[in-house]
């Protein structure tokens, strides 16, 4: 070590060869780069802490000098170790392994839960409001641990295809209007997982849910933490206002109850309801046709008997529904495929038109030829159900 | 004691104001009142003494239960030309005595507002809650002002409450008078006692099995800003406060280092129910609705019209609650919670 002694990373460049012996390289790089992750994790707490109270643009500015050094840092760390050829052990990624994880994390938690033995499962001071915790009760954490399954559907399960996200807008709102349909409304989830997966801006979906699943208990719960909002004129001109994207089904309860032989035989378009969101919230419409999710569950037959005590519409009877038990809710593999229209713009009716009732009625009825003509295009062309 | 205005200063003086309610809420707004020099002339209008030392405000001993207490609240306010009144003789906590709690929630409101007409008061401020619109699962997720307030349906005790801010908003009416309603989400902070903290500060906190719901708080800091702003300017009509943001329940039971105890929903409403009876549960039965379903308000007509801004989040609300509770069990922290 008699070399002249220059910033620390460099003398590391330059003795790294000579010294190799004596060092565990792969450990210490590992080490060090963890350390420094862990270093910054702690600066940038205490600097956004500061920031948030002070309001001074020299410490902002201080802030981004010391995240660039790191950053500097890191690179020159895995530039050596590049240079050197020394292994960087690579972190796995998250998804493999998913049962494991989960299973550890369980243990983790239920550990957690005892009294004495764990320390409470969040931290309020690591919480950040806006980052944690949707307005609308979405539970990015909660999404996170199910978007291995949801991926697994959208790519291998139903293999979907989609086509024209280009139409989405990169930013602002916009209300997508689709078919509804399939028996069990995997529709609206999958449409949420298209357009964050595929779409280039991963812009975040929320889904307009119909009333009587918030009355059921997890379900409810279930489809709060998944992004889905409960269908109500306020909840969706609140969501739009702040520029989010929104689907809607405005067939409803009717839509995803067709009877097989009615199937992409689009139902009434509600009353006309979305159309007075677009006009007052000056959103453009998104016509989506959805294929593929009606033949997931077929209705055969829809029974009351009994529907009324458990709090849902109706019981559908399906080729699967109700004999397999809970295996006839896996559904069927068909191939699907999403296709987003140009948006239709309705800004040059003006708010005026919120209360011509015939109008809104036309521009309903426009709306719904248009996606039926966009699915019948497209059956056209569909050889099977179950390859496309 | 009252102190006479000084003409060299500058700063507003308030007419006279007076203020009813020992609770939570009516004994921090005395405090204020009697530090505040911009308020000459204070009157306190209670069943029984305040233990806070007044230095200023004159304390009237009034039961708004009884009858004819519309009468002699009248003789007051002629006598001491009130200019405000802040009814905030609003209990949080549901009292065990059923048919006092109605004579105090509606029928004293009533006399409050029927005096307070007869007696030319210009203005008048309700301290209620975000309760009365009821937990449903049909409700928007942000309930906003114009919302019905549904939970008369469910509860006798924010029937009563629907009752008085009718009673208040009739006032409102005549003219040159102001008739404000400040509907607060759940109030917590490091000060403040009422069934809603005694049902966090349990260490096995209960929930209903299969239900989460996004609950709100309001900082006892964000509180006292709304009252302050709609006592020094005026804001007529109805008013959601709260903290910002909205937490699901079981997070917030996580984030207080709590056990989180989920409870099957068969048939314990009837338990609750009982308990009440036995003067064991803190609330009704029909209060289970609001761990079950959405009860979440809107800010954005006081942010708009009052130009209220929260400066606490609802995990600050929680933190300072929690923290404050921490502190007591040591013995740190001595300021008992005010029971409201």
């Amino acid at each position: 070590m008699k070399q002249k002694k220059q910033a620390p990373h460099l003398s590391l460049v330059k003795n790294a060869p000579t010294e190799k012996p004596t060092w565990i390289p792969p450990l210490n790089v590992e080490e060090i780069s963890s350390r420094l992750d862990l270093l910054w994790q702690q600066i940038n707490h205490y600097f956004l802490r500061i920031e948030k109270k002070l309001d001074d643009k020299s410490v902002v500015q201080r802030h981004e000098e010391i995240t660039q050094e790191i950053k500097n840092l890191k690179s020159l760390l895995a530039k050596q170790t590049h240079d050197n050829t020394l292994p960087i052990i690579e972190k796995k990624p998250h998804t493999h392994n998913t049962i494991l994880n989960g299973v550890q994390s369980l243990i983790k938690k239920v550990i957690q839960k005892i009294p004495f033995l764990g320390r409470p499962l969040l931290n309020a001071e690591e919480l950040s409001l806006e980052k944690s915790f949707d307005p609308f009760g979405r539970d990015p954490e909660f999404e996170q641990k199910l978007k291995p399954f949801f991926d697994f559907m959208y790519y291998r399960y139903w293999r979907i295809s989609t086509h024209g996200l280009e139409n989405i807008p990169s930013d602002g709102r916009a209300l997508l209007v689709g078919n509804h349909s399939g028996t069990l409304p995997w529709d609206g989830s999958m449409l949420r997982v298209a357009v964050s997966n595929d779409h280039p801006s991963q812009r975040d979906v929320r889904f307009l849910v119909e009333d009587f699943v918030y009355y059921l208990p997890f379900v409810g719960t279930y489809m709060y933490r998944v992004g889905g909002v409960r269908a109500s004129r306020d909840n969706a001109e609140r969501l739009l206002e702040s520029d989010h994207l929104v689907a809607v089904f405005p067939e409803g309860v009717k839509g995803i109850g067709k009877h097989y032989s009615k199937r992409y035989h689009l139902q009434r378009f509600g009353r006309g309801g979305f159309i007075k969101l677009a006009l007052k919230t000056n959103s453009p419409i998104i016509p989506v046709g959805i294929i593929g999710a009606e033949e997931i569950h077929p209705i055969i037959y829809k029974s009351s008997f009994l529907a009324k005590p458990l709090g849902i519409p109706y019981i559908p009877i399906t080729p699967t529904l109700p004999w397999l038990g809970p295996l006839g809710f896996i559904p069927l593999p068909s191939k699907w495929s999403i296709f987003f229209g140009e948006p239709i713009d309705l800004s040059k009716y003006g708010k005026k038109a919120l209360k011509d009732e015939l109008l809104i009625h036309q521009l309903s009825e426009m709306v719904r030829q248009n996606i039926q003509k966009m699915i019948t295009e497209e059956l056209k062309k569909r050889r099977s159900v179950w390859t496309g | 004691m009252t102190k006479k205005s000084h003409p060299n200063k500058t700063t507003t003086h308030f007419p006279p104001i007076a203020l009813t309610g020992s609770g939570y809420k009516g004994m921090t707004l005395l405090k204020w009142l009697e530090e505040d020099p911009r308020f000459s002339k204070v009157i306190f209008l209670n069943y029984k003494k305040p233990q806070l030392k007044l230095k200023k405000t004159k304390f009237y001993k009034i039961d708004l239960t009884e009858t004819l207490a519309d009468l002699q609240l009248s003789k007051i306010f002629k006598k001491e030309k009130i200019h405000t009144v802040v009814h905030t003789a609003m209990p949080i906590t549901p009292p065990r005595n059923v048919s006092r709690a109605h004579e105090l929630l509606s029928v004293g409101s009533m006399y409050v507002t029927n005096a307070a007409a007869s007696a030319k008061v210009k203005k008048l401020i309700l301290t209620s809650t975000t309760d009365v619109y009821g937990a449903f699962p049909n409700n928007p997720n942000y309930l906003t002002e114009e919302h019905p307030a549904r939970a008369a349906q469910r509860s006798r005790f924010l029937a009563d409450k629907i009752d008085a801010e009718k009673y208040f908003l009739r006032f409102g009416k005549n003219p040159g008078c102001t008739a404000t309603i400040i509907r607060s989400a759940t109030i917590l902070g490091p000060t403040i006692n009422s069934y809603k903290t005694r049902y966090f500060s349990l260490p096995f906190v209960h929930t209903i099995l299969g239900y989460d719901p996004l609950v709100q708080f309001t900082h006892e800091e964000d509180l006292m800003q709304s009252y302050r702003l709609v006592i020094e300017n005026n804001h007529p009509g109805i008013f959601n406060i709260a903290s910002s943001g909205v937490l699901p329940l079981s997070k917030a039971i996580q984030m207080m280092g709590k056990i989180n105890v989920p409870l099957l929903l068969l048939g314990l409403k009837t338990l609750v129910q009982t308990l009440w009876y036995l003067n064991i549960s803190p609330a009704p039965s029909s209060h289970i609705d609001y761990l079950k379903y959405l009860c979440v308000a809107a800010i954005d007509k006081a942010q708009k019209q009052m130009g209220f801004q929260p400066k606490y989040s609802c995990i600050d609300a929680l933190m300072d609650f929690v923290g404050a509770e921490r502190l007591r069990h040591v013995n740190l922290y001595t300021e008992t919670g005010v029971t409201s």
